[in-house]
């Protein structure tokens, strides 16, 4: 490229101008380059570069000879001055006109000499390829992201600045109802329910400052209803304008309606749409404050609901309920808890309430309760047994208040049907102390509090001694000695049945072992060991010959004893677990024969070794009945089994059972049960081996 | 763009050189440094709200401006915004380099503005952001634009208070009072206030709308043309209203307005405030 720069006389072309030309000269020459010189009132220009002649459509000397003025149309009356300024560079964005006459969008930027009579002027068209170019690219892409944004069924916010909105999707107008002009700026504020806009906001200062975030917020709709939705925030970061934000939102009204459903479900009854016991424990937990008062429950269950469902059926029955549910409802003051408890119990909670208040309220309820109900065809009066607990003191947590009124329920169906009882202290003072002789029984099994005591059984045959039966006794430190029919049915009901069995199963074992190791020949040959109903399952088997693995004892020593009645609850069972038994070795004896009601057939199938005759029937001997012993003693001998005959008491009824064949005796009179000790030197003196 | 022609300078007193107005914000700019640091460097695109923020922070009195403007109800935040940085990011960067303009050039001083300028350009703003949506504009950016666009005016009521108290003593209407301005200083304040912000690098799309006001034919003039007339309903007295489907280009019909006029009303104390606060 030539350069070629006219010089005015007289004066030089200042070294900058000639640095500029020549820069921007090398750089491109798509950058038009001219210089303007003031002579007199007129500026004209003097010089251009190629990239000017090109842009600007004129020859070199054409370009030469041009007013400044011509060439920016848009700069009338003085502005020209405002480009071509003296003490500094100027820039322009304006139209800058062509030999053709059509003008081109360009930044115009000047540069004066130190005269101020001269200025480089470079022209730099806004409208060039590369710039269309990349201004097309970035309006395809913010056509896309509108496209997308506005046709997306997702409900999206564009932020301009702050919380204020440049952009809001169809989805999102639609959701709440409104026209987008309704929300752009500050507008969608008024859509955030009041409660959650400080969440919001919150959200969006940590969106803005760049994390991604989310909130659950409730929005407004123009109609009025709320929709609760979740609203997540990302930043966006335009260079040169600064931070916003994206906004999606998502509905999730109907998801959580359709939980709350589920909940509503979890914690009532389907059928009458009560709160189920779930709710009642936790709305009472909610309520209760231990020392305060004013908490009652009415403990509510219908006297003749099995009659109906017998009777009428089921139909009628859950009928029934459902009309009880809605009189509960409709008898107890605003503010009561009604729950259905299960079957047909119910139970009212009140707050603020004395004993009075609460047993004129369950008055109420009963009266209401009692009109009657049409159930097929026949006129039911529902009573119901009342048990009323207004709280105490002594009520340490709020299960106890329910347990205080399912009592005093009890109490109410004890003293005859259609009754409202308070729990009384005396009841309640029974209750709390079962409750801790559970907990003592758990500590007694736990720690082997539990003793055995051994009653030797004897022979008919020549009255040695030939065995032991095991029998658990509990000395507490402070109630003393604690008899087997309280503990024993006691840990029955509390779940502590297998726990103790085993400790009975395992010391016998253990004492057995100890008498062989102290005594050898001389040991008792077997023990027999009580079993409960609850322990005859699957279980037992295994557990006997753990027992008898881990004393290093032959099952031969052991013999269990099954009650008659705990045979007959599940007998088919019963009889697997006692072939099982046979087959690892041990003896079976059926306890308190004659007292149930088995059947010989069924006898007869069962693989056991003994009977033994209950002491009912050996206390009758001495009244003269001797018909059932010795029946019992005739079917045991006919069937090949044994029969011990417990409780003698007499020299009388010893004799006696021995004329009538019984196999062996046990009873006070021969002996008392020993501790393991004194058994091991009662043997040592009265033993003598019969295995 | 129109040129009027120039009147016989015989006619006019030769008070008035345009050089030397534009010369004065050079000085200006020099005696209020920060303010001119942040003009320059917040609209370039490494900048970051820290960076800006740590400028801002040395000049105490545009700081608490900025903190009061971002907590105002324009911008909904409620007074979450409790550092400088975070401001910075609530209100843009265009918005602190529109501040920082408003320094620079005095703006804040009312000692030395026209009568009601602030009153006028608080609705000219809030209209122009309000309206700014149904011409496509960024309503950011639509806010800046009219907080500065009267800063010609400012500049020439500064360099010669009793011509143009003369001027808008005259010419109550904007549109008049510019050709005034034409005819007395040879540019308008519109077209001062272009050249000036096209100077210190505001960008030409928002600079150019302040040339194309009073080109009727220009939709690109019209959201300003439009947010004058709802300036002039609201601040001028016994103002002749001018149709605004007809200053919109067809954009606005005169229902559009009303919720706009609520709408300034109700913000423009409150940007005033945050505007010139000390």
């Amino acid at each position: 490229m030539s350069v070629t720069i006219s010089v005015p006389d007289g004066e030089r072309v200042p070294p900058e101008i000639v640095a500029s030309v020549f820069y921007s000269a090398t750089v491109s020459d798509n950058l038009a380059l001219v210089v303007a010189e003031s002579v007199g009132s007129r500026t004209r220009l003097t010089w251009g570069n190629v990239g000017a002649v090109e842009l600007l459509g004129y020859g070199l000397d054409d370009l030469r000879a041009l007013p400044v003025d011509h060439l920016f149309p848009t700069l009338g009356g003085g502005e020209l001055k405002l480009l071509l300024r003296r003490e500094r560079s100027a820039r322009m964005t304006l139209p800058v006109r062509t030999a053709s006459g059509a003008t081109i969008e360009a930044v115009v930027t000047t540069t004066p000499a130190p005269t101020g009579r001269m200025w480089t002027i470079r022209i730099v068209s806004t409208t060039s390829e590369q710039e269309r170019a990349l201004r097309a690219t970035a309006d395809a892409h913010e056509r896309r992201f509108s496209t997308l944004t506005e046709r997306s069924p997702v409900p999206t916010l564009l932020s301009e600045q702050g919380m204020r909105l440049a952009h809001v999707n169809d989805a999102f107008c639609t959701l709440v109802g409104r026209q987008a002009e309704q929300l752009l700026g500050t507008g969608w504020i008024e859509t955030v329910h009041e409660d959650d806009l400080d969440g919001v906001i919150e959200q969006v200062s940590a969106a803005l400052d760049g994390e991604e975030v989310e909130t659950q917020a409730r929005l407004l709709r123009e109609d009025g209803s709320v929709r609760t939705t979740v609203i997540r925030f990302a930043h966006l970061f335009t260079p040169g304008v600064g931070a916003g934000f994206v906004g999606t939102i998502e509905d999730i009204t109907d998801r959580l309606a359709f939980e709350a459903q589920l909940a509503h479900q979890a914690n009532h009854d389907p059928l009458t749409g009560l709160p189920n016991r779930t709710l009642l424990a936790q709305y009472v937990a909610a309520r209760f404050t231990p020392g305060s008062s004013g908490l009652a429950c009415l403990f509510l269950d219908l006297d003749n609901f099995k009659v109906v469902n017998d009777s009428l059926g089921h139909t009628a029955g859950d009928e029934l309920l459902t009309e009880v549910a809605d009189r509960l409802a409709a008898a107890v003051r605003p503010g009561d808890l009604v729950a259905r408890f299960g079957g047909d119990e119910f139970v009212v909670v009140c707050e603020n309430v004395d004993q009075a208040a609460a047993v004129a309220l369950a008055e109420r309820i009963s009266v209401e309760l009692a009109r009657p109900v049409r159930l097929g065809g026949v006129d039911v009066r529902p009573y119901a047994s009342v048990g009323v607990t207004v709280q105490t003191v002594e009520h340490v947590t709020a299960e106890e208040l329910i347990r205080d009124c399912d009592i005093a329920m009890y109490q109410a169906k004890a003293g005859g049907k259609g009754r409202i009882t308070v729990l009384d202290q005396r009841a309640r003072e029974e209750a709390r102390d079962k409750l801790r002789l559970v907990a003592e029984l758990r500590d007694a099994i736990e720690r082997r509090e539990i003793t055995l005591l051994y009653q030797p059984i004897f022979s008919t045959a020549d009255g040695s001694p030939v065995a032991v039966e095991s029998l658990a006794r509990w000395n507490h430190a402070d109630r003393g000695a604690i008899s087997p029919a309280v503990f024993i049915p006691l840990a029955e009901e509390s779940g502590l049945i297998a726990g103790l069995g085993l400790l009975v199963l395992d010391e016998t074992c253990r004492q057995l072992a100890e008498w062989d190791r102290l005594m050898g020949w001389a040991a008792p040959a077997r023990a027999n060991v009580n079993v409960s109903a609850l322990q005859l399952d699957q279980n037992l088997p295994p557990q006997v010959g753990e027992a008898l693995e881990r004393h290093g004892l032959d099952p031969s020593r052991i013999s269990i004893e099954i009650t008659e009645s705990a045979l007959m609850k599940d007998p088919d069972s019963a009889r697997e677990v006692l072939h099982q038994l046979r087959e690892l070795g041990v003896e079976l004896a059926i306890d308190d024969f004659g007292t149930g009601y088995s059947s010989l057939a069924y006898l007869r199938h069962l693989p056991v070794n003994c009977l033994k005759v209950d002491r009912s029937f050996v206390a009758e001997l001495a009244h003269g009945h001797t018909e059932i012993p010795s029946a019992v003693i005739a079917l045991a001998s006919s069937l090949g089994l044994s029969t011990v005959a417990e409780g003698v008491e007499t020299p009388e009824q010893a004799a006696e059972l021995t004329r009538m064949g019984v196999t062996y005796l046990q009873g006070f009179s021969l002996s008392q049960p020993l501790t393991g000790g004194h058994a091991a030197a009662w043997f040592a003196a009265h033993g003598d081996r019969t295995r | 763009m129109t040129v009027t022609p120039l009147p016989a300078r015989a006619e006019q007193t030769p008070v008035f050189d345009l050089e030397k107005v534009l010369a004065s914000i050079d000085t200006m700019a020099a005696q209020r440094p920060v303010a001119a640091q942040i003009v320059s460097v917040a609209n370039q695109d490494d900048t970051s709200a820290k960076e800006l923020s740590r400028i801002l922070a040395s000049d105490v009195a545009l700081a608490s401006r900025v903190m009061k403007l971002a907590n105002s109800a324009y911008f909904g935040m409620r007074g979450r915004v409790t550092s400088l940085q975070f401001a910075v990011t609530v209100v843009g960067f265009t918005t602190v380099r529109t501040m920082a303009t408003v320094a620079l050039t005095e703006l804040d001083d009312e000692s030395r503005l026209p009568e009601d300028f602030w009153d006028v350009t608080t609705s000219l703003a809030l209209a122009s952001s309000a309206l700014a949506p149904r011409f496509g504009e960024r309503p950011q950016d639509a806010l800046c634009i009219g907080l500065l666009a009267q800063m010609g005016a400012a500049l020439l009521h500064h360099n010669d208070p009793v011509g143009y108290a003369e001027v808008t003593a005259e010419h109550a209407d904007f549109t008049q009072r510019r050709v005034a301005e034409l005819r007395r200083y040879g540019i308008n304040s519109l077209r001062l206030t272009a050249v000036a912000l096209e100077q210190w690098g505001f960008p030409h799309s928002m600079t150019s709308r302040l040339n194309q006001v009073d080109d009727f034919t220009s939709l690109e003039g019209g959201l300003l043309r439009s947010a004058f007339e709802v300036a002039a309903r609201l601040t001028v007295e016994d103002y002749d209203t001018v149709p605004v489907v007809r200053l919109s280009c067809g954009q606005l019909r005169e229902d559009d307005l009303v919720p706009v006029l609520d709408q300034v009303r109700a913000d423009a104390d409150e940007l005033r405030r945050a505007m010139l606060a000390d």
